[in-house]
């Protein structure tokens, strides 16, 4: 029989850590919904998009750019207050995922940075235009990863799987992989404020549910739809010092210049991992469709099937992150490789030059 | 006459006291068992509460009536339901069919592998090589393993659907529970804590504790739900349990859709196999010193195999031992089968007549149980002797943080491997003393070991000693290589005898050669001082 005084400081201990852990919990609350009750301050992309789709709460809403398009208004269900925060919300951690332009990250961005490995990606590098990409004339863009588009397939079957994904669980496929990152809880703030963003363009854009589109994800290029020449890694690095070097850099590691990010990595510690299906060597076609349709920017369109495939092909090889479901292993070998090429390529000096930049901060055409 | 009358009283009256105690204590274990049952496999598994349950009932019979240890309880096991989720949660979607027949296909794998080991007699031998450390690290390892995978479910928030970097994962899942978990579960959770606790620390109410946990949070909920409304508290149930039939016949998953997914799931089969097959062996190890009978862990892994290869037809999880329930059991002193298999009727009575009450009981109350269960499978009293020695601190170590950074097949192979070659590297570095003329061998003489001690004979030879004795009395084995060193040396021998494994002189016997023939031979060789 132990003696009652022990027993009794367990006791008091134990509710006295009970107690602490829920006063904490109900302080973290208080703190969310200041957080969630705060009014949002809209990075420069979010503020304009926002605005030209009149987003503001009301009883009804009428977007716009249906009006402009068609000439017929349609009226649907307006929102509130809190839904407008949201969806401001949404866009900023869209536009802004790290919280470049943040004063307080954890807040204003609701601690997008604790679920994400890097410091360059944004879900605006692939999604671009913060979700919303159109031509000077507002025609959405062919395989432009749009997210209203994407809303309307909410609950899709994964092509790869087979398994039901809801738009939740594919935001959390972005973390983990695309973003090399954490996965979010289901039900976090991060996800659900993305969700009312991604589900408000597809009103401002009257998309209707289930229906497919053409700016929906990426138009995939297989090797058949190439000229058959293989996927080529030398003719990929020439086109890469070609058209993607100026941006991207020598190494593919990214460019910052004064802390300003001019191009995401698209290989090294801070680029997508070999788990995402951005990696080539996991499925061939998506980012040959996406650099097709999509890269360089300003010249969409530009490029031919084959050296999209080519570029690719050459990106892919290059060192990345190993996926978290890959094992310690291949991480060690990945991080060997992503550490010591980098290293070996200075050493052999081989050349590749990074243009200098314009006064807008634009590399130099 | 009389006398006899007597004497018949007196029977009966045993009788039937032995057979109010077989009642009660099975009465104890069926209450103790049922809220662990549905916990782990609503929680864990992610699957319905009756896979528990059926586990509770099928495979506690099953095991009583195939194992000879009178302790032996099976049925559901945390770790084993947690490997299936972990296995499956990135397969498919929890609850759903398609789930429940993966599920019920892991777990024939599992007896299909562990039928394996029974037939293959040194495969089974092998589980007698795992050492302590490397179990204690396992079951450390997995203890905080199950408080992390419960966090979620404490607060009320959605499973994370893939449950890999656990570390990491917890540490998320602790924040998201602080920031965005529902308050109303986090209450429920702790007023079940709390009582589960503070009942542990009463001698007489520690096999209550669970029990009386469970009944406070389910009061507690119901208060809430009465106060502020089902509708407003959003706290998860368990749900309908009164489909529940006496026997839930089911078939595992084999289409050929699904033979990708079954394919990829045969490291996780022989996972979850040694994860049964080492709890069991281990139990049984440690019971039979504790409770003074022996029981061949031979019969631990037939009992386990069988009923896992017939378990997955009757809708449940895999069975394996039980520690804490085997602790009950050996602590109401009551060591007998029967016992055990009236526990099984019990909890088929009980689930029969009290399903409604079951399908009230809160999820943040069965995700505090589990947290505490794993809690406990932290004992410091266990773990403590292993930090003495610093080779078994490092098998600790390597098996406890090979849990929490791999997945748990690697873990188990990293752990055995550890072990093995740890067990091997002491083998190899017998201790050799040099005193004077005499070199002292205390260990193994092999060609392991050979090196160690070939260094210190020749450096005793640079040294300048020319009359050197090697005294072997202390050795435990000589292979043939040791031997054939021996006898090459210029050393006189002391203490030869026989110390050839037990495979050799068997060998030696079916030739008619008792030693070898140099030995035989000079007998003057070996000269005893």
């Amino acid at each position: 029989m132990r003696p009652v005084s022990t027993m009794l400081a367990k006791i008091a201990l134990l509710l006295f850590a009970a107690g602490g852990f829920y006063l904490l919990a109900v302080h973290k609350h208080q703190q969310r919904q200041q957080a969630r009750d705060m009014p949002v301050k809209l990075t420069a992309a979010c503020g304009e998009k926002l605005r030209k789709y009149a987003l503001a709460p009301g009883e009804r809403y009428r977007s716009p750019y249906v009006a402009q398009r068609t000439g017929t208004s349609v009226e649907l269900r307006g929102y509130s207050d809190e839904d407008v925060r949201a969806i401001q919300r949404g866009c900023n951690i869209i536009d802004d995922t790290q919280g470049r332009q943040a004063a307080d990250v954890s807040s204003e961005r609701w601690n997008s940075t604790r679920f994400i490995r890097g410091t360059h990606l944004a879900c605006t590098h692939c999604h671009q235009s913060a979700g919303d990409k159109q031509d000077a004339h507002g025609n959405r863009l062919k395989g432009s990863l749009s997210l209203g588009t994407s809303w309307v397939m909410a609950d899709m079957y994964d092509r790869f799987t087979g398994l039901l994904l809801p738009y939740e669980l594919r935001q959390m496929q972005c973390y983990i992989n695309s973003s090399n990152g954490y996965k979010p809880n289901i039900a976090d703030d991060l996800i659900r404020d993305v969700t009312a963003y991604s589900r408000f363009l597809s009103a401002a854009l009257d998309l209707k549910i289930g229906n497919h589109y053409e700016e929906q994800g990426v138009d995939e290029i297989a090797a058949s739809a190439t000229l058959k020449q293989g996927d080529d890694y030398v003719r990929g690095e020439a086109l890469y010092r070609e058209k993607c070097i100026h941006c991207h850099g020598a190494q593919a590691a990214g460019r910052e210049v004064n802390a300003q990010l001019i191009a995401p990595a698209i290989a090294g510690p801070n680029a997508w991992n070999a788990q995402s299906r951005n990696y080539f060597n996991y499925v061939s076609t998506i980012l040959p469709g996406f650099i097709c349709r999509n890269m360089p920017l300003g010249q969409e369109n530009t490029l031919s099937n084959q050296e999209c495939r080519d570029i690719a092909s050459y990106i892919g090889n290059l060192p990345r992150p190993a996926g978290d479901r890959q094992g310690p292993v291949m991480a060690l070998r990945q991080q060997v490789l992503m550490r010591g090429m980098p290293l070996l390529f200075d050493l052999m000096g081989t050349g590749q030059t990074e243009m200098p930049l314009q006064q807008s901060g634009r590399p130099a055409p | 006459m009389k006398a006899l009358a007597v004497k018949y009283r007196a029977a009966a009256r045993r009788s039937r006291s032995a057979l109010g105690g077989t009642l009660l204590v099975g009465l104890t274990l069926a209450l103790v068992t049922i809220p662990q049952a549905v916990a782990f496999s609503v929680t864990l598994a992610g699957v319905p509460p009756h896979f528990g349950i059926n586990a509770a009932i099928w495979g506690v019979l099953f095991c009583a009536l195939l194992n000879p240890s009178r302790i032996f309880h099976g049925g559901p096991n945390n770790s084993m339901s947690a490997a299936i989720g972990v296995t499956l949660l990135p397969l498919c979607a929890p609850f759903g069919a398609e789930y429940m027949g993966l599920a019920l296909t892991l777990g024939l794998m599992a007896g299909l592998v562990q039928l394996l080991f029974y037939v293959i007699r040194p495969l089974g031998r092998m589980l007698d090589l795992i050492s302590e450390p490397v179990i204690n690290g396992f079951v450390c390892g997995i203890g905080l393993f199950l408080i992390f995978k419960s966090i979620t479910t404490f607060g009320g928030l959605p499973l994370n659907t893939e449950v890999e970097w656990p570390l990491w994962i917890a540490w998320q899942s602790f924040l998201a529970v602080l920031e965005i978990g529902n308050l109303y579960a986090i209450q429920i959770g702790l007023v079940t804590l709390v009582t589960c606790v503070v009942a542990q620390q009463f001698e007489r109410l520690r096999n209550w504790a669970v029990l009386s946990g469970i009944a406070a949070g389910t009061m507690y909920s119901q208060y809430l739900g009465a106060t502020v409304g089902h509708a407003n508290t959003l706290v998860e149930q368990i749900g309908n349990l009164s489909t529940f039939g006496v026997i839930s016949p089911s078939v595992p998953l084999f289409s050929q859709e699904a033979m990708p997914d079954i394919i990829s799931m045969v490291p996780s089969a022989v996972t979850l196999a040694l994860l049964g097959l080492f709890q069991s062996v281990a139990a049984v190890r440690r019971m039979n010193r504790k409770s003074g009978h022996y029981t061949d862990s031979r019969s631990a892994i037939r009992a386990d195999a069988i009923s896992n290869c017939l378990l997955p037809f009757l809708s449940s999880l895999p069975t394996c031992a039980s520690f804490n329930r085997m602790w009950l059991v050996h602590r109401l002193g009551m060591h007998s089968r029967i016992a055990i298999a009236v526990s099984a009727l019990w909890v088929l009575l009980l689930v029969l007549y009290f399903a409604k009450t079951i399908a009230i009981i809160p999820m943040p109350a069965m995700a505090a149980i589990v947290m505490l269960l794993g809690a406990n499978m932290l004992k410091w009293q266990d773990i403590k002797p292993h930090f003495k020695h610093r080779g078994e601190a490092t098998v600790f170590l390597v098996s406890f943080l090979s849990v929490l950074f791999l997945d748990l097949f690697d873990a188990v192979v990293l752990g055995s491997l550890v072990a093995i070659a740890y067990a091997k590297w002491q083998q190899a570095h017998p201790d050799v003393s040099l005193n004077g003329g005499v070199m002292k061998i205390r260990g193994n003489v092999y060609y392991g070991s050979l090196p160690v001690i070939e260094s210190v004979y020749h450096g005793a030879i640079a040294r300048g000693v020319t009359d050197i004795v090697i005294d072997v009395r202390d050795c435990h084995y000589i292979d043939p290589e040791g031997l054939r060193w021996l006898f090459m040396t210029k050393a006189r021998l002391w203490g030869l005898v026989d110390r050839r494994s037990g495979q050799d002189r068997r060998a030696a016997r079916r030739d008619g050669s008792a030693y070898p023939e140099r030995r035989r031979s000079s007998p003057d060789q070996e000269r005893t001082d």
